[in-house]
């Protein structure tokens, strides 16, 4: 659910990225605040989490213009999937306007993939959103691993393994490279303002 | 606490991070107050536009007190627009102290301060300040009190062994709760302050009550005396059911007071308490089902670090499982049932009881539930004692 600050006509929102352990959320997360150093506000939080790194910033996308006179500032974070961390999950999850679903392309971690699309969905139900409805785009990351001669998953299989069912927009990325990042962050932008366009309107 | 606040509540609705993200969007400045019934006195942030540049908690301040609030998972908190002329001390973004004060709570780093249930592993902990627990209670319905009286330092309000029915609610100060110990000498279990009663709920169902406890005043006291006939004749136009369900309540919290002073003694029977007895209801596991006595013994015991930590025997006629409004920090989330050979079973509507329970004045649930947090904590001080004495664990 998106924020309207009337103090600073602007409607904050919230985008997570979700994934396996070691998928490549937070890589994702540090090009983009690389890269679009322009229409990042603020430092970068960092937050060691056992196996994996909780990140946030704050990110003003500037081609989205202006909605009802509002700047919209988007938060994007990623959240650790360990059990144990459900407070940090709930804060994080509780709200969250946009999903990205990183998948990594490596054949070993197929099962953790669909593990971790699962344990979302089980998530989400639990903050009152279902993963059928909230906007929610997937990258396939780890691509440029195919030239390093590791077995990588085909698209098609990704596809029919995570995407099946859910049929949203999704794109081959390399996190590390860069490649696909700003696509699939641009994708879910579109797909939340649409979605808060339409709460807006509805809420008169 | 003053009654100017700009924003209050509950944490159990809004937790810390969640509160310090929404003053943070609002850029608001003032303090912060945090007071939870299991601490003896209220957490401060101070907050400048919005983020928080300072903290007090007890003895310790900045980061620290900070980060220790994030345990404080049951209370009420109060931000108070004023202006702010401390130095900055904490000097970290505001997203980065909401996630790493998740993290730490997450990863049990602070200590958390609430009930002791909830489906979590990690082990709740009382407050300690001296040495001896304080437990607050609820704001006090005047309209049931019928007189009032004053004790000074040192007086003793209630002794053990002597009979008695008043009920009293502390209207202002703290009393120290002790009982004697089969060594001889009086073992100070814990204190309980503002709002919090004296007097045992079986008074009113029975007519005649033994005073379980010594009750000596620690400052000066202010009680007010409640109006027992009214609470008595309340009770009367209830179910059995759930007047021997208050019956059982009050035995449990005698029970775990008793435990506790046994297992400070060092009684040695203590270690062959479950044995032999097959686990009826394991500590953790989501039993949503209520039980009744109708033979033979059911034990309550919390399985602990240290070991099993006995805590009270149930007998015919009474309860236990899953009560869905009280909340005792005991089974099923926090102990186990063992029972014994011979123990039959009736299985109860925990809807019934509710029911009646919906029906009390706020005095007779206040003291309920009085009665349910002081289970509880008694319980986390069985357990404290035991790891002393039994596992020769000494914090």
């Amino acid at each position: 659910m998106a924020i309207v600050n009337l103090k600073k006509r602007q409607i904050e929102c919230k985008i997570v990225y979700y994934g396996a352990g070691r998928c490549g959320k937070t890589t994702n997360l540090e090009y983009i605040h690389k890269a679009f150093k322009k229409q990042v506000k603020g430092e970068m939080v960092s937050i060691n989490t056992d196996g994996d790194r909780t990140l946030f910033f704050d990110f003003l996308p500037l081609e989205l213009g202006k909605l009802k006179g509002c700047d919209v500032r988007v938060q994007l974070y990623t959240v650790p999937g360990q059990v144990r961390y459900e407070s940090t999950r709930k804060l994080v999850l509780r709200g969250a306007d946009g999903i990205v679903f990183v998948a990594d392309s490596l054949e070993v971690r197929r099962e953790k993939n669909m593990l971790a699309l699962k344990d979302l969905h089980q998530n989400l139900k639990e903050y009152n959103l279902s993963i059928f409805k909230v906007p929610l785009v997937m990258q396939f990351n780890k691509r440029d691993l195919s030239d390093a001669n590791i077995t990588l998953m085909s698209l098609k299989q990704m596809q029919h393994d995570l995407n099946r069912q859910l049929k949203v927009p999704c794109f081959p990325g390399s996190a590390l490279t860069g490649d696909g990042v700003g696509k699939t962050l641009n994708a879910c932008l579109r797909l939340l303002l649409k979605s808060i366009q339409k709460e807006l309107n509805l809420d008169g | 606490m003053a009654g100017n606040a700009a924003f209050a509540g509950n944490l159990s609705f809004l937790n810390l991070g969640e509160l310090i993200q929404l003053l943070g969007t609002n850029g608001g400045t003032g303090i912060l107050y945090i007071s939870s019934t299991y601490a003896s006195q209220p957490g401060l942030i101070y907050i400048e536009k919005g983020n928080p540049i300072d903290a007090a908690n007890g003895t310790k301040t900045g980061l620290d007190a900070l980060f220790s609030l994030f345990g404080w998972i049951d209370g009420q908190f109060e931000f108070i627009q004023e202006d702010i002329t401390r130095q900055n001390v904490i000097n970290k973004s505001r997203m980065e102290l909401i996630l790493d004060g998740l993290r730490l709570l997450d990863e049990g780093q602070v200590e958390v301060l609430g009930p002791a249930a909830g489906e979590s592993e990690t082990e709740p902990t009382v407050a300690k300040s001296g040495s001896v627990p304080l437990i607050k209670g609820p704001l006090v319905d005047y309209s049931y009190v019928v007189d009032e009286e004053g004790f000074y330092n040192g007086d003793e309000i209630v002794q053990e062994g002597n009979h008695g029915n008043w009920i009293w609610v502390i209207l202002e100060g703290v009393v120290e709760i002790s009982r004697e110990t089969p060594a001889g000498g009086a073992l100070k279990i814990l204190r309980i302050g503002d709002g919090a009663f004296l007097g045992s709920v079986t008074a009113l169902l029975k007519g005649d009550n033994v005073r379980s406890a010594t009750v000596t005043a620690v400052g000066n006291v202010h009680l007010g005396m409640l109006d027992s006939q009214l609470m008595t004749s309340e009770l009367a136009n209830l179910t059995i059911d759930y007047r021997e369900f208050v019956r059982c309540l009050d035995e449990r919290m005698k029970q775990a007071t008793k435990m506790a002073v046994d297992i400070y003694a060092g009684d040695k029977k203590i270690a062959d308490f479950v044995k032999g007895k097959k686990i009826l209801i394991k500590q953790g596991h989501a039993e949503k089902r209520l039980f009744r006595v109708r033979a033979g013994q059911a034990h309550i015991a919390r399985e602990t670090d240290a070991g099993i930590v006995p805590i009270g025997c149930l007998q015919k006629g009474d309860y236990f499982g899953h009560i869905p409004f009280l909340d005792i920090g005991q089974e099923p989330y926090s102990a186990s049932i063992f029972a014994s050979p011979d123990l039959k079973l009736s299985s109860m509507d925990p809807q019934e009881l509710q029911r009646e329970h919906d029906k009390l004045s706020s005095t007779l649930k206040n003291i309920l539930a009085h009665l349910s947090t002081s289970i509880s904590v008694t319980t986390l001080i069985a357990c404290d004692f035991y790891n002393k004495v039994f596992a020769g664990n000494s914090k």
